[in-house]
């Protein structure tokens, strides 16, 4: 086999071999692509298959390198995906259904060893519950919040702030991940409780590491958005430009400075535009929260949706140019009321089999 | 089997619209609103939906309410006939108001807003039903109700009621309005309904155990 030949022997390598041998790695590797972790039942991968498979991996990874003409020993994952992508370009639609090179670590599920020797007899003593790690892990949390609640006199810490600002427990699963082994919503939910009961007790430090583990940090500060700043043009009138979106309408405003309150939309006046109350409520939404009904003139122009996102879209444009006119204290209230962020809703598809996206055919019984 | 979702993901947080809530001084604040607040600065906020609106006219229940009262989607005609019903309450108080003595002039209340979330408190029932399968036999249980299905209950039994107990010649903002007045003073037919809802449940009072939550 062409993988047992040391990477120096140049005139000896056949791409077309080399070839063949990644495409082999990667088609067994795209074939065990699986999500849940902690397959039940016996082994089906053995620990010598899995270290076969990592063996091969590398050594793949090493004749990868060599045939794009990098070095072997600075080839990281990125650029296997990308040559992988280069030699072997597909046009499926699913992102995972194309070729794939990854480590066998990521692509094989985690699996447990054996839990019973060779007697039969099962190493933990919650084997026969039928989910040892998830009661393990229920027994030692209960046990750190009877010592908490048993030695409430010796430290009282505030650290019940963090948990609220910055940090949220993990999914379901995470969880599953981390204990290889599933669980159901209702033993998700009760361990989550049981947490946050041992959050609220006054806690000392050790209990602090405990719930760390189970603790992930919030990514902080997902804003960090870029305010534009003001831009003027003939006459000297500070304006500023924003765009909006909502349920496939698209829309552009153009707020200036030192206005009457007048609000044109595709050259017309929003009286003709939007005769519905509600739409022009919604436009005035960002100014009239902001107490600036008066000051500013917009100009917009949307396209797209009906009657309703059309309005939407252009609060959102509008809201976004406002920023650059209002402190950061005033847009941190603008994003706290809503006006910031992009509504998701959209117009849910139609399933086979089914009238609408919920409703059913009519139930015949003949 | 129904399977409730949402387009947002779990971590974003409702939105708050009046301007008072950003206008209290840091001090004001109790432990929990600022709690609140901390929480608020780190989550995603949902985007207000297109009924909700900082101006003074915009009111929760009252959208509620038409939106309850809409039918196939037409917010426009549902949205006019709730305006034509608060205005009807407005006239007749009006009346009433320049009618009266002098004396119970300021008895009389004249704001429809006022009238209408009045009216929909009176109507709130406190206790519930809830048929539970023993043994074969459904019995009504009494159960205690949250505050989102009070209302639920108010404002549903409010507009059935102004749809089928009424002539066929008369409007819905007439027949509202009637029935709101009547429920400002604690009489009409709704009041009535939950009346007679209370006494069921009390006297079902001996079934209370079978509750289980």
């Amino acid at each position: 086999m062409a993988s047992e030949k040391p990477l120096g022997s140049c005139p000896a390598y056949s791409y077309h071999t080399l070839l063949w041998d990644t495409l082999r790695l990667i088609c067994t590797t795209t074939a065990v692509q699986r999500k849940n972790a902690g397959a039940s039942g016996p082994e089906k991968y053995t620990e010598a298959f899995i270290k076969k498979q990592i063996e091969e991996f590398n050594l793949g990874k090493r004749h990868l390198a060599n045939m794009m003409g990098e070095d072997p020993e600075t080839f990281t994952q990125e650029d296997i995906d990308r040559a992988i992508a280069y030699l072997f370009p597909s046009g499926l639609f699913d992102k995972q259904a194309r070729p794939l090179m990854k480590h066998p670590t990521e692509v094989f599920p985690e699996q447990r060893k054996i839990q019973w020797g060779e007697d039969g007899r099962p190493f933990h003593f919650l084997f026969y519950t039928g989910k040892q790690s998830y009661y393990s892990l229920m027994h030692v949390s209960i046990l750190s919040v009877i010592n908490n609640a048993s030695s409430q006199s010796n430290n009282i810490c505030d650290i019940l702030n963090r948990n609220l600002a910055g940090s949220r427990w993990l999914t379901k699963i995470e969880l599953e991940e981390m204990l290889v082994e599933k669980m159901s919503d209702d033993d998700y939910s009760r361990f989550i409780r049981l947490l946050e009961k041992l959050v609220a007790l006054p806690c000392a430090d050790l209990e602090e590491k405990y719930i760390q583990k189970f603790s992930k940090e919030v990514p902080a500060q997902l804003q960090k958005v870029l305010i534009e700043p003001l831009q003027y043009d003939e006459r000297g009138v500070a304006f500023s430009t924003g765009e909006g979106r909502r349920k496939t309408a698209s829309a552009t405003a153009v707020v200036y400075d030192n206005g009457t309150g007048k609000i044109t939309v595709n050259g017309i006046d929003i009286l003709h535009y939007f005769p519905v109350l509600q739409d022009r409520e919604q436009l005035l939404f960002p100014f009239q929260f902001l107490g600036r009904i008066g000051k500013h003139d917009m100009v917009c122009t949307v396209s797209g949706g009906g009657r309703s996102a059309q309005a939407g879209a252009i609060r959102l444009a509008s809201a976004k140019a406002l920023r650059s006119f209002v402190t950061e204290k005033e847009v941190e209230f603008m994003r706290q009321a809503g006006l910031l962020t992009v509504d998701p809703r959209v117009k849910e598809r139609k399933k086979p089999g089914q009238e609408g996206p919920r409703r059913k055919f009519t139930w015949k019984k003949r | 089997m129904p399977v409730r979702w949402s387009r947002y993901n779990p971590s974003y947080l409702e939105p708050e619209v009046k301007t008072e809530a950003y206008q209290k001084p840091l001090e004001e604040l109790t432990e929990e609103e600022k709690e609140q607040m901390e929480l608020k600065a780190v989550r995603p906020i949902k985007a207000a939906p297109p009924t909700l609106s900082s101006s003074v006219f915009s009111d929760p229940m009252i959208s509620k309410f038409t939106n309850m009262m809409m039918k196939s989607g037409n917010k426009v005609l549902a949205r006019s006939l709730m305006s034509q019903t608060l205005e009807a309450i407005k006239r007749k108080q009006l009346e009433k108001y320049h009618k009266a003595p002098e004396n119970e002039k300021e008895t009389i209340e004249c704001n429809p807003y006022v009238i209408f979330h009045q009216a929909l408190k009176n109507c709130q029932p406190i206790i519930g039903l809830s048929s539970i399968t023993r043994g074969g036999k459904t019995y009504q249980v009494p159960v205690p109700l949250t505050d989102n299905r009070k209302r639920f209950l108010a404002m549903k039994w409010m507009i059935t009621e102004c749809r089928e107990n009424k002539h066929r010649r008369t409007m819905m903002p007439e027949k509202l309005s009637q029935e709101l007045l009547l429920a400002f003073n604690n009489e009409g037919p709704i009041i009535k309904k939950k009346h007679v809802l209370h006494k069921m449940a009390e006297s079902n009072r001996a079934y209370a155990h079978f509750r289980w939550w």
